[in-house]
């Protein structure tokens, strides 16, 4: 079990992920609005590359390749100084650590990173074991917020009570290195700290909680029914519990849950009452972010502008 | 007595045994005696030496010849050595003035060739002989051994543990940390019984039991206590008890008066928190001793407020506020731990709900709730509808099988709840319904390599499952019970009682559930795969039981440390050997049984107190204890005080108020890394002293010779075995038995090769054992210490490590390094 | 075509279940030996919940050597939500032992065009350091999500400006990226990939109507391999 004293809150590489830039880029302002406020020393780099898990999940990327690019992307975090990974997204997170760890224990594919590096010309990017540690090199950008909770209530502008939340705990940040989970990794509690920090009543119990979004990176577009009967599964549970907004921590399942409750919606002939956004963005809500020039809810696919009325942001 | 320095040899002899063939076939015995006797030492032999006749021959030749050292050829010394110091010590020898050559498993067995056995012999008995030469007498070490016993803990393994001491006529203190003994099995109600195929009412058995132990003339009860530490050592432990007040006097009638006046309510940890009881209460009607107690945190008075409500209700004044906490010490000659388990937290394992979801509970609270002294009195309800129940308790009744009858109760307070089983909707929760579905998961937290699980089986669930789903079928015919097991494990005579409750039409799913969902109306769903019909189940269910683990109580965790015995990883009391000693702990003196030892049922848990109870008692009545003198032996003339020796592992070494060096001998186990340590060779290894040691190295070796210094351990039985298993090795490879290797040192190792080895092989015991694991390590670092600092002849040193089976490794060995040893000739 | 080798995911071995535990793809200690059967990672699963999928069953396929499991349509159902992983009490993976199968099916040629979808996913990345669902899984997406997400994605440059961002995610890696997966293979891999999809398309024009899917059952002689229907499993 992760110690929440052991989150650093200098050096971190805010990682950037392709399904929050292409998708919801709200997700890195918010989290950058909510560390500035926060005092977490932070910084983007724009020579990290994407960490290859759509394509290592989807089976296209052979698990050398992952390793090679995670290699390179742990030397641009030394090289700039900023050696803590801090993920937006839970499968960058699972990635990354896994592939630390197997550079850092499996001689002969580190050394064939190496071989390729070098044969490249690229010295500069050689991984030497354990330049990096799994454990103490790369965190979730929730961990950080989780580890700040205490100033949350400092900075907030907006008070959330009484909105019943619901959070949906990403399967590659407490499934894959479960060992390494803030909290019981059978019932992870930080999306839920943190939100009630910014005042809501989340939902901490609810049927299906431990169930995954559905996307199940290839099945979303090689089993679809399947897929959406996984998230319409949880989306109900949540529909019962009377819950009106749901946060994340992956966009993946954001796009999932976001995106696709509309298409549920139309296929199953039901409805729901629940918008989605990620704890970042419902942090920055909190501390007085502008909800479309910070949070970026306008690339939302549920419309956000209902929750937000009622609680009179707009 | 002995002057070993004038007298030499003039007054030894040496006895050959023929063992009836098994040495004279393989050894020219003839030729030893006249090679020996020319030498001009008397030499007698006999067919048979371990026979009486044997025997009076050497007592006989003792006294004739006014002898004052022996020595023995015959089989090996493990066999008979207890024998013939026995034999000796009759006609007032000091055993150090015996000596024994192993002719047999080390000779006779393992050398075909006629010549070279009988030159090996030869080799032996001159080593020995050798040896002799210069003895120094061995005192006698005596120690008294307190004549009591302590049992902590007092569930069924103690109290079981305390009578069997206490009828086998020790006097004994039964310490128990709760206001009453009883412990687990006080709560679980019900017990099965394999061949009456039935249940039966738990405190039946146990609380007669109870009972005894309170009237028992050899037993002094301590109750409310908490053991605070341990001192001294096996044979005379100094026992430091804290004795928490009741405020309740022993005059005190357990009338319950008190109780019914206290106005304060306390959650009542006896029945898991589903009812309340008063601040002042038993802990359960049949508790023993029978005395109210104060809850010390909850009681009004005791927390500055004026109600002593209880002492105005009290007729013999038992009310006492100013009791105080008081100070008990103890000696005891041996203490046996029985500190038993405690329930697994479920709720470690979130998916199964437990303290998230209400109707989810454990099997120990369902046997509460089944339990006619429980919350409901018997009654089955979903604990989502019962509120709290009255907080007077009332007396148990007793049921057998189907039929339930109260029992009277001499001294009850109210006896009216007895007939409520049969309806259905009692007073106590109305509107409450009985459940219509239970399903049990099995291997809670056990089976269970993640993290805050288990890995064990913990050896009771299986049975307690189907004793509780026994016992809801036989009472509610049409409950649907279905327990989800992944292997049922009913051993021996249990899978009788397994068949039986099929019968009954419980269900049986084979699959590990992946969780537990909750619906509106709080009934449940168990999501689980039935792997036999490879179906994906959603099991409804208004109870959900988790037969959860048995993990070490707090009190087995506490007492592990407060008297530092060694623990498994999952904090259980290690035993010292799992087969042969398997309630001794890694101490001498104290001894484990129960559940703190191992999961394990009643059944197994009363066996086992019975033997701990019978090892504590052996130990205890050995007194004076004979004491082992190949032990440490401190010449306090060379011995400077630089503490260098306190590093023993054992801590078997400790400086005395006046700066000597001490040693505890019932702590020391002769293993002489002592003598390693000692630069200034004031600590010595009786019986295996340099001296000795040098005298045997020259007495055995011959050039060339392969001399192997082993370990009288388990090496020493694998050299044995050697002959036994009809192996054979060449005749120049002498072997001396030493404690360790840690008491050759380097001169020894010089001195061997002086005289004619080749090279030099030590033999330890593998770290099996709680002893060997300390050793081992310390040896294998000595021998590369004596390589280092011996340069070239660094490279002759070797060492194995021997396992008794192995006996074909080891006499591989004893050839390659005889083969190499001729090469380098 | 030869089948494609792939040693750090699928490292040669006498037995799948050696290949599995071998591979760079699962845990180092992972306890698939030890692996009793219990089912929990099956009544985890999402996939069994809604199909006749099976991690236990695959598992003791793999333990038995039933090389047929390659063939198997029911490997290509996991969704890699990593709950079996979390749940097993042996602490074995069936999730990461899948992710094996899949690359020793694909090295075959078994299933490949699965990944017809996502294979331009490399080439994006080369380019421009980030990945992209490619264009396949985007027309999919389109159908699917609609107007209001063709028109956020069409407005995602003046979005991620207002927000203070660069207007494409494209990441500055010096040619690096592809320099990587020129090394690694990953290109001449893809091309083998897409060669064998086209290869089978033919392979499949020239069968007869059929005997395609009996092949695929591959003799699992359990339900699993069923055509996926998507229906609700079946409850008590």
């Amino acid at each position: 079990m992760k110690a929440i004293e052991s989150i650093p809150d200098s050096k971190l590489l805010l990682f950037k992920s392709c399904m929050v830039g292409q998708e919801y880029p709200g997700i890195e302002t918010a989290t950058s609005y909510v560390f500035d406020r926060l005092g977490v020393d932070y910084c983007v780099n724009d020579e990290q590359s994407c960490c290859t898990g759509i394509g290592h999940y989807t089976d296209v990327f052979e698990g050398l390749t992952t390793a090679a690019i995670a290699a390179r992307n742990f030397a641009v975090a030394k090289k700039c100084g900023y050696p803590n990974i801090t993920c937006l997204c839970s499968t960058c997170y699972a990635v990354n650590k896994d592939a630390c760890e197997l550079l850092n224990n499996n001689t002969e594919v580190r050394e064939k990173v190496n071989s390729i590096f070098r044969e490249k010309g690229l010295d500069d990017l050689v991984y030497e074991k354990g330049d990096m540690n799994p454990r103490t090199n790369i965190y979730h950008a929730v961990e950080v917020l989780l580890s700040k909770v205490s100033r949350i209530p400092d900075e907030k502008k907006f008070d959330f009570s009484g909105v019943k939340t619901a959070s949906h705990h990403a399967c590659h940040y407490y499934k894959v290195k479960y060992l390494d989970v803030v909290g019981n990794p059978e019932n992870p509690q930080l999306i839920d700290t943190v939100a009630e920090a910014c005042g809501a009543s989340p939902v901490r119990w609810y049927e299906d909680r431990s169930l995954t979004c559905g996307m199940g990176f290839s099945q979303i577009h090689l089993n679809k029914n399947t897929s959406l009967q996984v998230t319409k599964a949880k989306l109900d549970s949540l529909q019962r519990e009377g819950v009106e907004l749901m946060l994340h921590m992956c966009p993946n399942c954001q796009i999932q849950y976001d995106r696709y409750q509309p298409v549920i919606e139309k296929e199953f002939g039901v409805e729901y009452d629940m918008v989605h956004m990620n704890i970042a963005q419902f942090v920055a809500l909190s501390m007085g972010a502008d909800p479309y020039k910070v949070c970026g809810f306008q690339t939302h696919s549920v419309p956000l502008e209902g929750f937000l009325e009622k609680m009179g942001i707009i | 007595m002995i002057d070993g320095t004038t007298d030499r040899l003039n007054k030894a002899a040496v006895f050959i045994c023929h063992c009836s063939g098994n040495i004279s076939e393989h050894v020219d015995i003839d030729a030893v005696k006249k090679t020996l006797k020319a030498e001009g030492i008397s030499v007698f032999d006999y067919e048979y030496l371990c026979s009486s006749q044997g025997q009076s021959l050497i007592k006989n030749k003792i006294m004739e010849g006014n002898l004052d050292r022996v020595v023995i050829g015959s089989c090996t010394p493990s066999k008979h050595g207890t024998l013939f110091k026995k034999c000796i010590q009759e006609t007032g020898l000091n055993r150090a003035g015996l000596e024994i050559a192993n002719l047999r498993e080390q000779c006779a067995w393992v050398h075909p060739e006629r010549t070279g056995a009988t030159e090996k012999a030869l080799s032996l008995l001159r080593a020995k002989l050798k040896r002799l030469e210069n003895i120094e007498p061995l005192d006698e070490i005596k120690v008294d051994i307190a004549q009591q016993a302590l049992v902590i803990g007092g569930g069924i393994a103690g109290i079981t543990t305390a009578l069997n001491l206490a009828d086998n006529g020790i006097s004994t203190f039964l310490v128990e940390k709760d206001s009453s003994i009883g412990g687990q099995m006080a709560k679980i109600g019900k017990i099965f019984s394999p061949d009456k195929l039935a249940e039966e009412c738990a405190m039946c058995s146990l609380s007669p039991l109870m009972n005894e132990v309170a009237a028992h003339p050899k037993i002094t009860l301590l109750t409310w206590t908490e053991v605070e530490s341990l001192s001294g050592s096996a044979g005379n432990f100094t026992i430091r008890l804290k004795k928490k007040p009741r405020y309740v006097k022993d005059s005190c009638t357990a009338c319950g008066r008190c109780s019914r006046v206290c106005p304060t309510l306390v959650e009542d940890e006896f029945n898991c928190g589903y009812m309340d009881k008063k601040a002042i209460s038993l802990r359960f009607s049949q508790s023993v001793p029978k005395i109210y107690c104060i809850d010390p945190d909850y009681c009004l008075q005791l927390n500055g407020e004026a109600c002593g409500k209880c002492a105005d209700a009290c007729k013999t004044g038992a009310i006492d506020f100013s009791q105080k906490e008081e100070i008990v010490e103890l000696n005891v000659g041996a203490v046996v731990v029985a500190t038993g388990f405690e329930e697994y937290d479920a709720s470690q394992k979130p998916q199964y709900g437990y303290g998230i979801f209400e109707n989810v509970l454990t099997q120990m609270e369902l046997a509460r709730v089944l339990g006619i002294n429980g919350p409901t009195k018997g009654e089955l309800l979903r604990i989502s509808d019962f509120s709290k129940a009255s907080a007077v308790p009332t007396p148990a009744a007793c049921t057998s099988g189907r039929e339930s009858s109260s029992a009277p109760s001499s001294d009850s307070s109210s006896d009216s709840s007895s007939d409520s089983s049969s309806d259905p909707s009692s007073a106590l929760s109305p509107g409450a319904e009985t459940p219509k579905r239970i399903v049990m998961i099995q291997c809670v937290g056990s089976r269970d390599e993640k993290e805050g699980g288990n890995r064990y089986c913990s050896r009771y669930c299986c049975m307690a499952a189907l004793k509780h789903a026994s016992l809801v079928k036989k009472k509610y015919p049409e409950m649907e019970i279905t327990i989800c097991y992944i292997d049922i494990r009913a051993f021996g005579f249990y899978e009788n009682y397994y068949r039986a409750v099929q019968e009954t039409g419980v269900n049986f799913v084979r699959g590990r559930p992946a969780e537990v969902v909750e619906k509106p109306d709080k009934s449940l769903v168990v999501r689980v795969e039935d792997t036999l019909s490879q179906k994906m189940r959603e099991l409804p269910a208004d109870l959900v039981v988790l037969s959860a683990a048995m993990t070490p109580s707090p009190g087995t965790r506490k007492i592990a440390s407060v008297l530092n015995l060694s623990q498994d990883e999952s904090g259980f009391i290690k035993e010292r050997h799992s087969k042969l000693k398997p309630v001794d702990s890694s101490l001498d003196g104290i001894f484990v049984c129960g559940t703190a030892q191992s999961p394990k049922d009643v059944t197994d848990t009363i066996a086992q107190a019975g033997l701990a109870a019978i090892r504590a008692r052996a130990f205890i009545t050995d007194s004076p204890k004979m004491l082992d003198n190949e032990i440490a032996v401190i010449n306090q003339v060379l011995c400077t005080r630089c503490g260098e020796c306190l590093k023993c592992p054992f801590e078997a070494l400790s400086l005395n108020e006046s700066g000597r060096v001490v040693l505890d001998p019932l702590i020391c186990t002769g293993c002489g890394y002592c003598t390693e340590l000692c630069k200034d060779g004031a600590i010595q290894i009786a019986g295996f002293t340099k001296p000795q040691l040098k005298a045997e190295i020259e007495g055995v070796l011959e050039e060339g010779d392969v001399l192997g210094f082993v370990n009288s351990g388990i090496s020493s039985l694998t050299c044995d075995n050697i002959g036994n298993s009809v192996l054979t090795y060449p005749s120049n490879v002498k072997l001396i038995k030493v404690p360790t290797c840690l008491v050759v040192d380097r001169d020894l190792v010089l001195h061997a090769f002086k005289h004619g080895a080749s090279s030099v092989l030590f033999v330890e015991d593998p770290p099996d054992s709680p002893r060997a694991e300390i050793i081992y390590p310390l040896t294998t670092r000595h021998v590369e210490k004596l390589k280092e600092e011996l340069g070239d002849s660094g490279n002759r040193i070797y060492f194995k490590k021997t396992y008794v089976p192995n006996t074909k490794g080891l006499a591989g060995t004893f050839i390659r390094l005889a083969r190499e040893g001729e090469v380098i000739r | 075509m030869k089948p494609y080798v792939n040693k750090f995911d699928t490292p040669e071995c006498k037995t799948l279940a050696e290949t599995a535990k071998k591979s760079i793809r699962t845990p180092e200690s992972m306890g698939l030996d030890r692996c009793i059967q219990c089912g929990a990672c099956t009544a985890s699963c999402p996939a069994a919940r809604f199909t006749d999928y099976s991690p236990r069953q695959i598992v003791k396929k793999v333990i038995e050597n039933d090389r047929s499991v390659l063939e198997s349509e029911m490997i290509w159902s996991c969704f890699y939500c990593y709950s079996c992983n979390l749940r097993c009490p042996r602490n074995n993976s069936p999730a990461t032992i899948v992710q094996v199968l899949r690359q020793m099916a694909i090295n075959e040629g078994i299933g490949v065009e699965k990944l017809a979808y996502f294979l331009e996913i490399g080439e994006f990345l080369a380019e421009n350091g980030a990945s992209k669902v490619p264009g396949a899984g985007v027309k999919n997406m389109e159908k699917d999500l609609g107007e209001r997400w063709i028109g956020i994605k069409r407005n995602l440059e003046p979005i991620r400006s207002e927000l203070g961002l660069s207007s494409r995610d494209v990441r500055d890696t010096h040619g690096e990226v592809q320099a990587i997966l020129e090394s690694t293979g990953y290109f001449e891999r893809e091309k083998w990939i897409k060669a064998r999809i086209q290869e089978n398309k033919i392979h499949g024009f020239l069968k007869p109507a059929g005997t395609k899917n009996e092949k695929k059952r591959g003799g699992f002689g359990f339900e699993s391999d069923r055509e996926y229907t998507g229906q609700q499993a079946l409850t008590v």
